[in-house]
């Protein structure tokens, strides 16, 4: 089989990290996510409206970044773990996680309508998650990694159960359309933060299953996905206009609109 | 002097626009800041940690910004 194959990317600068590839892919993806987001709330003068693009231009921002800082081994670190050798670590992943998902909840909460308190213990819980997450994968013996591993997982857990139940339900008091574009946005949250434990505990960090190449590609594809995938089906939706809680139109109406 | 009620008006709070950017800045900055501060003698975990607090801290900032973008003005 072709080596390039087996090592699922391709060594870009040449320092034999062949996940170099998906990380230029990703750093440009983000950088042509937050050019788009940016050209599109250009000239916007709604105050709620603002209030989403800031957040969500800012996103695949610090993404970018991330994505920079790791394609040019920056973001990068080795761990020694009992029993299984020399980790490589990608920390910048970490530090945009921590970062970028409590923003990602805030526009929930704020398309929600959520009190302050809730926001605040929604990001609280999440960043604990992120923490928990960083702390395993900085410990030295897979018992430990695994561990807080499980701890990171229950947190993540706590905020699907925040997203499921007290967003939705204030959700549900708004208009059909912020209805619809929230619940499109917690499915496309619920789905693929939960593949990111799961690529985690089968990737190099973990059981060591999927190599460092085919994790680095598939935490590209979810980052992509989760920040400018979920932003742009946000800056899309009407309801982040204005009078998108205005009384939804009947059957008739809407026929005569189109 | 208008007998016309004031009406209240929402203006973008510039001390909050110019938060969000100086905190942005910062944490980009951050994810490229962790060399350098091993360079002044820090341990990588030190560093680290440093580094991941610097991104939650102006996250946190971002959304109190972010949260206080506007002020009414009557």
């Amino acid at each position: 089989m072709d080596p390039t194959v087996m090592q699922a990317g391709f060594d870009l600068l040449g320092d034999g990290r062949p996940e170099t590839l998906w990380l230029g892919i990703g750093t440009i993806l983000m950088l042509i996510g937050t050019f788009y987001f940016i050209a599109k709330g250009w000239g916007v003068t709604d105050e709620e409206a603002r209030e989403y693009y800031a957040i969500t231009i800012l996103v695949p921002g610090i993404a970018t970044a991330a994505y920079l800082s790791m394609f040019f081994g920056i973001g990068l670190t080795e761990v020694e773990v009992a029993g299984r050798g020399t980790l490589d670590i990608y920390y910048a992943r970490y530090a945009d996680w921590l970062f970028t998902t409590p923003l990602l909840l805030l526009d929930l909460a704020l398309l929600a309508k959520v009190d302050r308190v809730t926001i605040g213990t929604l990001i609280g819980v999440d960043a604990l998650m992120i923490v928990t997450g960083l702390i395993g994968a900085l410990s030295q013996t897979m018992l430990a990694r695994y561990s807080w591993w499980l701890v990171s997982t229950i947190a993540f857990i706590f905020v699907l159960y925040y997203l499921l139940t007290s967003l939705r339900s204030a959700a549900k008091r708004r208009s059909a359309e912020v209805q619809s574009t929230f619940n499109t946005l917690t499915v496309i949250t619920a789905v693929l933060w939960t593949a990111y434990p799961i690529l985690w505990i089968i990737g190099t960090e973990g059981a060591g299953v999927v190599g460092l190449g085919l994790e680095t590609l598939g935490f590209m594809v979810l980052d992509v996905t989760a920040k400018v995938g979920f932003g742009f089906v946000l800056l899309s939706s009407r309801a982040i206009l204005p009078d998108s809680d205005a009384p939804e139109p009947s059957a008739g109406e809407t026929a005569t609109a189109d | 002097m208008s007998d016309t009620p004031e009406t209240e008006v929402a203006v973008l709070n510039v001390r909050s626009a110019v938060g969000i950017g100086v905190s942005f800045v910062i944490a980009a900055g951050a994810l490229f800041a962790l060399p350098t501060l091993q360079n002044t003698g820090l341990g990588f975990n030190t560093a680290f940690w440093l580094v991941s607090a610097v991104e939650l801290v102006t996250a946190l900032a971002i959304a109190y910004f972010v949260l206080n973008l506007h002020e009414t003005r009557g």
